[in-house]
């Protein structure tokens, strides 16, 4: 990890950046982020994807956004949640194709800063699980810097390092598409899912998080700290 | 609901008990599920440890152990465990560890119990054997009879099946996988010193450890089975069976003696209890010397076909065990008629048709049959005799409660009682020069299955037709021209067309616009074909291999007819329930949204495969 990175993730840099956080942000500050020296049993996580106009969080936005929440290790799919969001500008052709998200279905969506509104307060005090964190990470950053004034610090497992580490620890050759979820799933024996949009993915990440940390200890007793990233 | 909630919800209507639960409950249950991922070889659950969750298994494989370390049951995907815990204030009564890395929803324990509460087909799938399990079965049984016809006075011995199948334990994964398709059987029983239990071999084991773990077939059966299975003494009774295989959710039991193996009892586990009762029925009726008594037995039919649909039997089960009791009807007649009348002065065989012969018959079946005699029969020596037998069995079962034939398709009738010869030129002129009209009123007689005397009669005569029929593209097309007359109830618009106005005024027959259609089409691929079976589901499986339908035409046509079957077993099933006569009138609007466009597909498919085939045959003798 990069020092810019172990700035970023400072307790230092988070008490800067709350002071200029506002709205949804700012309430999102005032609660204590996950304790890393806890183990993992006792933290509870939150698995998000996101599906968005593109790849470059300055200048693509978000279109849909699906969480679910992980409390003692369980996937609870009572907190399945599922938002379309209505871009500022409107849908390309090229990244209607990918995510299926049409102008006619975000019309009468919320604005971005409605959505994060609703997502702040379910992230305040959890730890974020996404596959491939830089893009969720990016883009809810530049979100809230956007709609609240100040970027955005959680906790994150990225269950893409974390096979990435398994890969290597193998010392065997990675083959192509190996660390696709799909791939990643298989391998450990969850079973496909055929939908593919925010929450769904999202789901898949917190299924493959659990069976990665099966792996690493069976009890859920290793520490945050091992599996931040 | 989000679609990827969809999925989960289509998982558990895809497995018992929750494909029980109607639709819009089972859709509110994704949400009330917390998903758990265990690695291979962790122990899940320990005896006494608090369960508050039912598990259910997305993905992967578990083992149950009794607290002495007993094997129990082997559980896959879509089985639950943690079952006793919901019935011991959340103390898990055995042990669970998975075999496979797994992935677990968990319901609730209160979730369990308001389903439980609330639909009687769950908690009965989940009830306690010897608790409310038997004791509605037993009710059937014993509620209109005071002999007591108790489970508990059958012995294991009774019930075993078929022979053996075994397996010496040097042998590999592939010999025992080609001997149990050979033998086909779906467990094997693995041996050690020619005649001493090693284990047990399923064709689960060969999906979860053979090929679900890619393993080679040229390990040793021994790495996949179950060694030292729970079994069974034949001096058992039933019931201790039927315990044993419901509580550790098994499906086989070996029956052993002074430690050798001298036997195997399979079973559905749900199902056998039915099926099982059916059996004591059949047995019933053959110990009966008066139709007025075998009545009371077949007038509880309509009951166990209720317990059986509802505890989740396709059509294809509920037809068979349902004609187990016809046949064995008849057959006791016959031996009635034959200690009154003497043996018979020459050989004979009688032949059910129609539903009967096809053994799909429901809640309310009229007889079809026909006799067919040796040909040393002669009319002035021997028409007396079987005049006789033949009015005393369809007499008899008239008074048991299959009504005569309105069509006079009975052996009663001189013209269905005749020797073979007769026979061959009735099939003869039929298939050579066909006639539209009597071709309808024959196509029973293609139908035909043996039930009781010399089968060899029809064998011959079997072989005549099947082979004829297969040749002749003329009688095909009239054949075609006929099943062509039943319209599926579909109008342009994919609306349903009910009947107007009378007794069953907008409602649709699913016999005469949803059965027969698939039975006529099955009768004329498999005879096309020169395919001998009779059962509809067994016609359309064997006909996927031939050109004339392909092979999505004929599971499309399979999933039809199970769908438009079940719906009507079902809605007879209500009207039994209701205190009803069981009729095939059914108002479209006593469904769910979900299944009237099922059984709108299911018409459609019924259209499409009624217009291929009407390309296929239907243009060179029309």
């Amino acid at each position: 990890m990069g020092l810019r990175q172990k700035i970023i993730d400072s307790s230092l840099y988070r008490d800067f950046i709350q002071r200029k956080a506002t709205g949804a942000l700012r309430t999102y500050y005032d609660v204590p982020p996950a304790d890393p020296s806890r183990s993992v049993m006792e933290t509870e996580f939150i698995a998000l994807d996101l599906e968005t106009t593109g790849l470059d969080p300055k200048r693509d936005e978000i279109v849909s956004l699906g969480w679910v929440i992980i409390r003692q290790l369980g996937v609870d799919f009572s907190s399945c949640e599922h938002i379309l969001v209505r871009p500022t500008q409107d849908l390309s052709e090229s990244s209607v194709v990918v995510h299926r998200i049409f102008d006619s279905d975000v019309a009468d969506a919320p604005d971005i800063a409605t959505a994060l509104e609703h997502l702040l307060p379910e992230m305040a005090g959890r730890v974020l699980i996404s596959h491939h964190a830089p893009i969720e990470l990016g883009f809810l950053g530049q979100a809230c810097k956007r709609c609240f004034g100040a970027p955005l610090q959680i906790p994150t497992v990225d269950t893409l390092v974390l096979a990435l580490r398994d890969i290597r620890r193998t010392g065997q050759p990675m083959k192509p598409g190996a660390l696709k979820l799909d791939n990643l799933r298989r391998n450990h024996n969850l079973p496909p899912f055929r939908a593919h949009n925010a929450l769904s993915d999202a789901i898949a990440a917190s299924g493959l998080f659990l069976a990665q940390i099966a792996k690493r200890d069976p009890k859920g007793a290793l520490e945050l700290n091992r599996i931040l990233r | 609901m989000s679609i990827e909630l969809e999925e989960i919800a289509e998982f558990l209507k895809q497995h018992h008990p929750f494909a029980l639960l109607p639709d819009e409950v089972i859709n509110t249950l994704p949400r009330r599920l917390t998903a758990k991922y265990f690695r291979a070889g962790t122990k899940v659950l320990s005896p006494e440890e608090q369960c508050l969750h039912l598990y259910i298994i997305r993905s992967g494989g578990t083992e149950t152990r009794d607290p002495d370390g007993q094997l129990l049951a082997r559980l896959s995907e879509g089985e639950c465990f943690g079952v006793r815990a919901m019935y011991r204030n959340g103390k898990a009564a055995n042990s669970i560890t998975t075999l496979e890395d797994s992935l677990c929803y968990l319901l609730p324990e209160k979730d369990f119990h308001d389903l439980a509460a609330k639909y009687p087909q769950f908690k009965y799938f989940f009830a306690q054997i010897g608790g409310d399990r038997l004791r509605s079965g037993m009710q059937l049984i014993e509620s209109r009879d005071d002999d007591q016809l108790k489970l508990m006075s059958i012995r294991v011995a009774d019930l075993i099946a078929r022979d053996l199948v075994s397996i010496d334990k040097s042998a590999t994964i592939l010999e025992a996988g080609q001997l149990m398709s050979k033998e086909r059987v779906s467990c094997l029983l693995v041996t050690e010193d020619s005649d001493k239990i090693a284990g047990i071999m399923t064709d689960r084991d060969l999906r979860n450890r053979v090929v679900a773990q890619a393993r080679s077939y040229d390990e040793p059966v021994t790495a996949i089975m179950t060694a030292k299975p729970i079994s069974v003494h034949p001096d058992d009774y039933a019931f201790d069976a039927l315990l044993t295989m419901t509580r550790h959710n098994v499906r086989h039991l070996p029956v052993m003696k002074d430690g050798k193996a001298v036997g195997m009892i399979t079973t559905n586990n749900l199902l056998a209890r039915q099926s099982l009762s059916a059996v004591y029925m059949a047995g019933r009726i053959g110990k009966l010397t008066d139709p007025v008594d075998m009545a009371k037995v077949i007038d509880q039919v309509p009951e166990l076909l209720s317990h059986l649909i509802e505890a989740g039997a396709t059509s294809q089960n509920a037809g068979h065990i349902v004609t187990t009791l016809s046949d064995a009807a008849t057959v006791r007649l016959l031996q009635l008629a034959e200690e009154k009348l003497g043996p018979p002065p020459v050989p004979y065989v009688w032949m059910a048709g129609g539903s009967q012969g096809r053994q799909e018959q429901t809640a309310l079946s009229d007889q079809d049959n026909c006799l067919i005699l040796d040909d040393a029969y002669d009319p002035e020596k021997h028409a007396t005799y079987f005049k006789g037998l033949a009015d005393y069995v369809c007499d008899g079962l008239h008074k048991v409660g299959y009504v005569y034939c309105p069509g006079d398709m009975m052996a009663k009738t001189d013209q269905w009682r005749q020797p073979a010869r007769t026979w061959q030129q009735y099939f003869n002129k039929w298939i050579e020069q066909p006639e539209p009209k009597s071709l309808m009123l024959c196509s029973v007689w293609f139908d035909l299955r043996p039930i009781h005397g010399t089968k060899g009669l029809f064998e011959n005569l079997h072989r005549m037709i099947v082979s004829k029929a297969k040749d002749n593209r003329i009688f095909q097309a009239y054949m075609v021209g006929n099943a062509l007359t039943h319209h599926v109830p579909l109008g342009f618009f994919k609306n349903f067309v009910m009947i107007r106005g009378g007794e069953h005024d907008s409602t649709l027959d699913l016999k005469h616009n949803g059965v027969v259609p698939i039975v006529d089409l099955a009768r004329i691929h498999a005879l096309a074909n020169g395919v001998d079976a009779v059962n509809t589901f067994e016609r359309l499986n064997a006909v996927k291999s031939f050109p004339s339908i392909s092979t999505q035409g004929a599971s499309d046509l399979l999933d039809a007819f199970e769908f438009v079957s079940i719906t009507r077993l079902k809605h007879q099933v209500r009207q039994i329930r209701r205190g009803d006569a069981p009729d095939n009138f059914l108002h479209p609007e006593s469904l769910s949204a979900f299944e009237r466009s099922h059984l709108k597909d299911a018409f459609s498919v019924i259209k499409n495969l009624q217009n291929a085939l009407e390309h296929a045959f239907g243009k060179s003798g029309t």
